[in-house]
């Protein structure tokens, strides 16, 4: 679904994405872990198109996407929840949906976008929120309109970036059950994870980054075994 | 929505009323508020994707000029059409340049471009220059009434398109640019194209307001129909009467209008003196305008 | 030769008060995070103060600088305690209409106290020049930028010396969230912004000799200061004094050599500003 070859991206000295190769297969749940700065959300802002990379391709569905502007990808199917909760603040919850839902997909009716709204309102809880300002909303509310903001442009394939920082353990295990049930309906999800036990239930294959790179990539417990892995976080712990 | 109508509706019976001695006083003033109002709806059009623009001045006096230079050859209705078209072609240029600017950075920039438009015009060989450019009056003179008619309709279209605007999903495409650009992009929202396409239906408004403005004073000069007041009065009406609404620009523009005449006859040079003052404190004290005395939340229509 | 020459002096001699404005815009810039659009109303005010001055004491106006400094750190100290601090917290946007507004505010009261006409200082010496091998050097321009010299000097001198300058290039080095701030921080706000008023009222009296004063003379000196400040890059107080020079330079050598001069000065100043500013947004991306 998503093939990645070669993505580089500096800031001044840093390497933020070095050299990544990365595939997605269809219908698969990916996580992406690694310290923090290790590049991770760099990741996501080159394939969502937020950010330019210096060298390396980004294929998607086929097709090269590498140049392509952000609102392009989203019309192709790359939907994307942010780490830094960016609701439209003077907008209600229903409307920021509605801007999903409306542009997510060109030349979208408002009676579609209203169905769709409506169906994804429902299924993260939302419901009770609707006429909210999306600025009064609390830090967890917020993540759970980030998710839905991305799921109502429709996406084949859906990033999130730790949307699930913050939550307590009932919560988080319902937000896994949610992102199981977006799966099923036939999104492929790539997520970026902290908490481990959330990795492990959720991931199909996990690949971890640190400085940039990728390090290691495989099932969770493989991957949790693998000594290079342990020292990127131990030796950043100490 | 019923009051935008009816306002419309009072603009379009006003010279039937009996006036009395003030009617032709009344009337000049009213078609000035009327394009100021205009003008002011334009802007808004274009704040409401976060661009705030100090080049409005510069827009009104495009489409003056523009439409006073080609109203012999063309007749009145074409030349104003000119002028609009004008006015939307150069913001499109600007459009384009200051796609990446914002904030202060922005404004700066709208600023240097109505300066160096301003010069243009001053040193071009067809324009009058400094001396000034005089004006036929509309439709040759042939309908008195028809100047005053034709600012009622450049108001009409100005309110009609913001109202428009609003009941369209422009206006969440809108919004979303300018409360957050980056996401906007990722959620699929077209900002380059959204931007744009506001810039040239807020220039091409201010340009046709511009139009009937200079078939009203029949004199133009660049100092009068390029000045920085221009810009002044297109940014702080909105801001007074509440951004990114259509009865805010409107009922803001119709009430500062009217104290700038007053004060205008009063006191000469430095009426401005209301714009700045109003601005600071409406700024600081009543940052959501006029329309926020009588809404709810929510960034609904108005 | 000659005319180059006497264009590069006109450049430099300029360039003075172009870095004193700019200096104290970017001091605002810097450590408060605004940007003044009344800056150059503080000019404004400046230079009427010295015309006022002369014209019912007779003082030469180099000697109300003192005065006019003092008057002005005041008039910018109320500023940021009645208008600039409330909004701290605010969009950014509010805070530079709000000075835009009270920019426009000053200008039209002015406008309404001593009306449109230009008023010149005519000092004894104010036509007088200095020739040297060819080259003349008008003395109020000279002595503006002797001055400019010494007090810029004395600014960085501050800043890089004592204690309280430490203390504002410290608060322009990490600006903090607003809402965060603490006693010394807005003490060091309110410091920073009466300075930044005091340079540019120090500014005008000096432009009361050598232009004139009158209501919107200020206007166009905060848009040059700007245009410095962007070009030095914004918060680098550094990079100011060359900025100034290329400025003054680049308008000193079109007024000579560009045919109809005088008109287009302004005109390729702004384009200077708009290039300046869209060039840098598009080659950061
Ligand atoms: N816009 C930017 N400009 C400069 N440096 C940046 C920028 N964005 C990220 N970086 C740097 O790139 C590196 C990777 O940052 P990134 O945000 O991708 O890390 P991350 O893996 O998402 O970390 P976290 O787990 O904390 O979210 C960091 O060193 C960061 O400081
Ligand atoms: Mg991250």
């Amino acid at each position: 679904m998503l093939s990645v070859q070669g993505l580089s991206k500096r800031f001044g000295g840093v390497h933020a994405a070095n050299a990544v190769n990365l595939r997605v297969e269809a219908g698969e749940i990916l996580a992406v872990i690694g310290p923090n700065g290790a590049g991770k959300s760099t990741l996501l802002n080159l394939l969502s198109g937020l950010l330019r990379p210096d060298e390396g391709r980004i294929e998607f569905l086929g097709e090269t996407i590498t140049q392509a502007p952000p609102e392009v990808r989203a019309w192709k199917g790359l939907g994307r929840a942010f780490q830094i909760v960016q609701p439209f603040p003077e907008m209600t919850v229903w409307e920021n949906l509605l801007v999903g839902a409306l542009y997510g997909k060109p030349n979208t009716p408002a009676r579609v976008a209203e169905r769709v709204v409506e169906e994804v309102i429902e299924l993260t809880g939302l419901t009770p929120k609707a006429q909210t300002l999306a600025g009064e909303l609390t830090l967890l509310e917020d993540k759970r309109l980030e998710l839905a903001r991305a799921l109502c442009t429709r996406p084949k394939l859906l990033l999130l970036d730790e949307v699930m920082a913050g939550l307590r353990p009932s919560e988080a295990l319902e937000a896994v059950e949610l992102v199981r049930r977006i799966r099923n309906s036939g999104v492929t999800v790539l997520f970026i994870e902290h908490l481990m036990p959330v990795v492990r239930a959720l991931a199909d294959r996990v690949v971890v980054m640190d400085y940039g790179q990728v390090i290691a990539e495989g099932p969770y417990d493989l991957v949790a075994s693998n000594p290079k892995v342990r020292e990127a976080y131990l030796g950043r712990a100490s | 929505m019923i009051l935008v109508g009816l306002l419309l509706l009072v603009a379009l019976v006003l010279p039937g009323l009996p006036l009395g001695e003030w009617r032709a006083f009344l009337l000049d003033t009213a078609q000035f508020a009327f394009l100021i109002s205009a003008l002011a709806l334009a802007w808004d059009l274009l704040a409401r994707t976060g661009q705030l623009s100090l080049a409005h001045g510069a827009f009104f006096g495009l489409g003056a000029y523009a439409a006073a230079l080609t109203a012999p050859a063309l007749g009145t209705l074409p030349a104003l059409l000119v002028g609009g078209v004008v006015a939307g072609a150069s913001s499109l240029f600007l459009g384009l340049a200051t796609l990446r600017l914002h904030g202060m950075y922005f404004a700066i920039a709208t600023l240097a471009f109505s300066e160096v438009m301003r010069t243009l015009v001053l040193k071009a060989p067809f324009t009058g220059g400094a001396i000034g450019l005089p004006v036929q009056p509309a439709f040759g003179g042939a309908f008195p009434l028809g100047g005053y008619y034709l600012a009622v309709g450049v108001l009409a279209l100005a309110a009609g398109t913001s109202l428009l605007v609003s009941r369209s999903r422009l206006h969440y495409a809108m919004a979303a640019t300018r409360q957050g650009e980056a996401v906007a992009r990722v959620l699929g929202v077209p900002v380059v194209r959204v931007k744009l396409l506001a810039f040239m239906i807020s220039a091409f408004l201010a340009g046709l307001a511009g139009g009937v403005y200079a078939m009203k004073t029949l004199f133009l000069s660049p100092y009068d129909a390029f000045g920085l007041g221009r810009a002044v009065e297109a940014l702080v009406i909105p801001i007074f009467g509440g951004l990114y609404t259509t009865t805010g620009p409107l009922l803001g523009g119709l009430i500062i209008v009217s104290l700038e005449t007053w004060l205008r006859l009063r006191i000469g040079e430095g009426y401005l003196v209301v714009y700045g003052v109003i601005l600071v404190l409406t700024i600081l004290f009543l940052p959501k305008g006029l329309v926020s005395l009588f809404r709810r939340k929510g960034v609904g229509h108005a | 030769m000659e005319l180059l020459l006497q264009t590069i002096i006109n450049g430099i001699l300029a360039a003075g008060i172009y870095a004193l404005v700019a200096s104290g815009l970017a001091l605002a810039v810097g450590v408060v995070g605004i940007v003044n659009f009344a800056h150059g109303e503080f000019t404004m005010i400046g230079a009427f103060i010295a015309y006022l001055l002369f014209v019912s004491t007779g003082l030469d106006p180099f000697l109300s600088l003192g005065l006019a400094a003092l008057v002005l750190f005041m008039v910018g100290a109320i500023t940021y305690l009645g208008l600039i601090r409330p909004v701290l917290a605010a969009p950014e946007l509010n805070q530079m209409l709000l000075t835009f507004g009270l920019s426009v505010a000053l200008q039209n009261i002015a406008l309404l106290v001593f009306g449109a006409d230009t008023r010149v200082v005519s000092t004894s010496y104010q036509g007088a020049t200095l020739a040297l091998g060819g080259l003349s050097f008008g003395v109020p321009p000279l002595l503006a930028f002797a001055l400019s010299v010494v007090i810029l000097g004395a600014l960085y001198g501050f800043l890089d010396r004592t204690r309280l300058g430490l203390a504002v290039r410290a608060v322009a080095q990490n600006r903090l969230a607003p809402g965060l701030l603490g006693i010394e921080t807005q003490r060091v706000y309110l410091l920073a912004f009466g300075l930044s008023a005091a340079l540019a009222g120090v500014a005008g009296v000096m432009l009361s000799v050598m232009l004139y004063a009158s209501p919107t003379v200020g206007f166009a000196y905060t848009l040059k200061a700007f245009a410095i400040i962007v070009m030095a890059g914004l918060g680098n107080l550094r990079g100011v004094v060359p900025a100034a020079i290329t400025l003054a330079m680049a308008e000193a050598l079109v007024s000579t050599y560009v045919p109809g001069g005088g008109g287009w000065v302004e005109a390729v100043f702004f384009l200077v500003i708009f290039v300046t500013l869209t060039w840098r947004s598009w080659r950061a991306a």
